[in-house]
């Protein structure tokens, strides 16, 4: 009898220590494992995301790319950055990844940018005479999406990832680089560049990527002449342009490799497509001469 | 939205006044047999479209969860593969050319989400103006940029009744009106009807032979009459010529009067204007030089 109590007793004090062990312990937050960043996290379903891109790229944008293959594709960007620090990204981890993805691209249609992501963005989305990295396979399919991994398990942060203030060699800084590189290395005959000339301390810099990795990458063997567009936002401020001093700058750097360089301040098309937006605006309330 | 190749009618001669009936007789049986290897289709395929575009699954799925992640998270959380299924569930082992309307009313009901007041743009004639100027949401949102849109938007597919049978070809409207994507497209268009509210838009083009309002198209046959009156303050109909294209119609007059006169009828409050500036600017991007754009002076 006494040892029926005494079992019991244990009994209960063991249930008893569970419950409690279960009610103190703080719950395991997977969360608290993963490092913290100041970016957004990794796109959820980015999977779905970059494979439907893929396929909607070679299949309707560019089929002459129908023997891409999308699953390594995707396969081959995930190894890239799962289950790495996301500060100790380098070209190794991408290169597998760039040599599947690469394509040329057709001869003088090349556009490259600076400080104009939005407007030339959309304005390709338009004008399909030119093509930006985001035209192309590669740029395509990261195109607004984010990415990248952790140490921890499951080894992709879909909280927060480095933004390029806390660390260069993230993800997307490293990517982005690599694709511009590759870009400007398939560009051929004459290119196009859209610089901002409304924006403080000069149109061309020296520490963009145009300015630190694509003109460096541009082929003189395939390349002839480079065309700038000089826009200014409408009903922005003209703080540079064509004749201005950092895009002399830019022609100087050009010429010394062999490459023809012209300027346009404000390319008509291009003008014509800020005014879409602003069709009231001063800058855009101009003579329909022809118009009954 | 959805444009049908047309296909010539094909004609055979009648001559049975006879002497030479016989000979003429037979001459008939032998264009017969050679007519009707054309009607069976170009190359032996069954049907006279397209067929449905390869990497459909993976397409639909990534546009699906890029238009909830990225486009438009506002919608909500959907189940991307349950909405795929249910699309897929209204054509799949079915004959193609019996596929109707109704049969999507699962996907549009898993699918369907609300258009923000005044932002609804429908259209006719000018399918690629109307998605580069909407611009993906960011000013209107047309019916190729809601979800249901993303799932066939410039995509095609049919199924087939015999599962066994895989055929590079899919019926055109011409062969029959109740295939697939004719009947997406039109449930998805009285959908959007209903979904819409605030000022409603329409851009026509001016330039459009047979009138800038089809009488018999998509916007009068399946999104006028699911126009929700009491949700619907206005109504602005654009009338935009080609550049360089004829003016066949504008406000006021030919089909687009017809137009707003059916509009005011049915008790809606209607402004109407030619050439809208802001679209006219877009039209210009490809002929910035000539006469009817603006000239610039910096």
């Amino acid at each position: 009898m006494v040892l029926l109590v005494g079992v019991l007793v244990l009994l209960v004090s063991l249930v008893v220590v569970i419950v409690l062990a279960a009610i103190l312990t703080p719950g395991r937050d997977t969360s608290s494992t993963l490092l913290q960043w100041k970016g957004r996290g990794t796109t959820k379903n980015l999977r779905e995301v970059v494979l439907g891109r893929c396929y909607n790229y070679i299949t309707m944008v560019n089929p002459e790319l129908g023997n891409k293959d999308c699953l390594k594709i995707w396969e081959t960007l995930q190894d890239a950055f799962m289950y790495k620090n996301p500060c100790n990204i380098t070209t190794d981890d991408y290169q597998p990844l760039m040599d599947l993805a690469r394509h040329p691209v057709p001869c003088n249609k090349s556009l490259f940018w600076s400080k104009t992501n939005e407007l030339v963005h959309r304005y390709t989305k338009i004008d399909h005479n030119f093509l930006t990295l985001e035209d192309t396979l590669l740029g395509y399919i990261a195109d607004q999406v984010s990415w990248c991994g952790d140490p921890a398990g499951p080894g992709i942060n879909y909280e927060s990832c480095p933004k390029w203030t806390e660390c260069e060699s993230n993800p997307s800084t490293v990517y982005w680089k690599m694709a511009s590189k590759m870009f400007a290395e398939e560009a051929c005959g004459v290119v196009q560049v859209m610089l901002n000339g409304s924006i403080d301390a000069g149109a061309f810099r020296s520490s963009s990527i145009f300015g630190s990795v694509e003109i460096f990458n541009l082929d003189p063997n395939k390349v002839s002449t480079i065309q700038i567009w000089l826009m200014h936002n409408i009903g922005g401020p003209k703080r540079d342009s064509c004749t201005g001093y950092s895009i002399t700058r830019l022609k100087s750097i050009l010429e010394e490799r062999n490459f023809i360089v012209s300027c346009e301040d404000n390319y008509r098309p291009v003008w014509l497509f800020q005014c879409v937006s602003e069709p009231g605006h001063e800058d855009c309330r101009l003579c329909f001469c022809g118009i009954q | 939205m959805h444009m049908a190749a047309r296909h010539p009618g094909e004609q055979l001669p009648q001559n049975f006044c006879s002497p030479g009936f016989r000979m003429n007789s037979l001459f008939l049986l032998l264009l017969v047999l050679l007519f009707s290897k054309d009607f069976s289709g170009v190359d032996g395929k069954k049907w006279k479209g397209e067929g449905t575009t390869p990497n459909l699954d993976s397409i639909i799925i990534g546009r699906c969860y890029e238009y909830i992640r990225i486009v438009n998270p506002a919608v909500g959380e959907k189940n991307c593969s349950e909405l795929l299924e249910a699309f897929k569930k209204a054509f799949m082992n079915k004959d193609p050319c019996n596929i109707l309307p109704s049969d999507y009313e699962l996907f549009i009901n898993l699918s369907q989400h609300s258009i923000p007041p005044n932002k609804s743009l429908f259209w006719e004639n000018n399918q690629f103006l109307v998605s580069s100027y909407a611009a993906r949401t960011r000013r209107y949102m047309p019916l190729g940029d809601t979800l249901i849109g993303a799932f066939g938007d410039l995509l095609n597919w049919c199924g087939q009744a015999n599962n066994t049978e895989v055929d590079d070809s899919c019926p055109t409207t011409e062969e029959c009106e109740n295939n697939a994507v004719e009947s997406f497209w039109r449930i998805a268009s009285i959908n959007y009807a209903k979904q819409s509210s605030g000022i409603i838009h329409v851009m026509l083009n001016g330039s459009a032979t047979g009138g800038a309002y089809p009488l018999k198209g998509f916007f009068a046959d399946f999104e006028i009459p699911n126009l929700q009156k009491e949700r619907i303050s206005q109504i602005e109909i654009w009338v935009m010529d080609d550049i360089g294209g004829p003016d066949l119609d504008s406000c006021g007059k030919g089909s687009v009067q017809t137009l707003e006169t059916q509009l005011k009828e049915m008790g809606y409050d209607i402004t109407c204007i030619d050439n809208y500036k802001s679209v006219l600017f877009l039209l210009c991007l490809d002929h910035p030089d000539h006469p009817s754009c603006p000239v610039v002076s910096f």
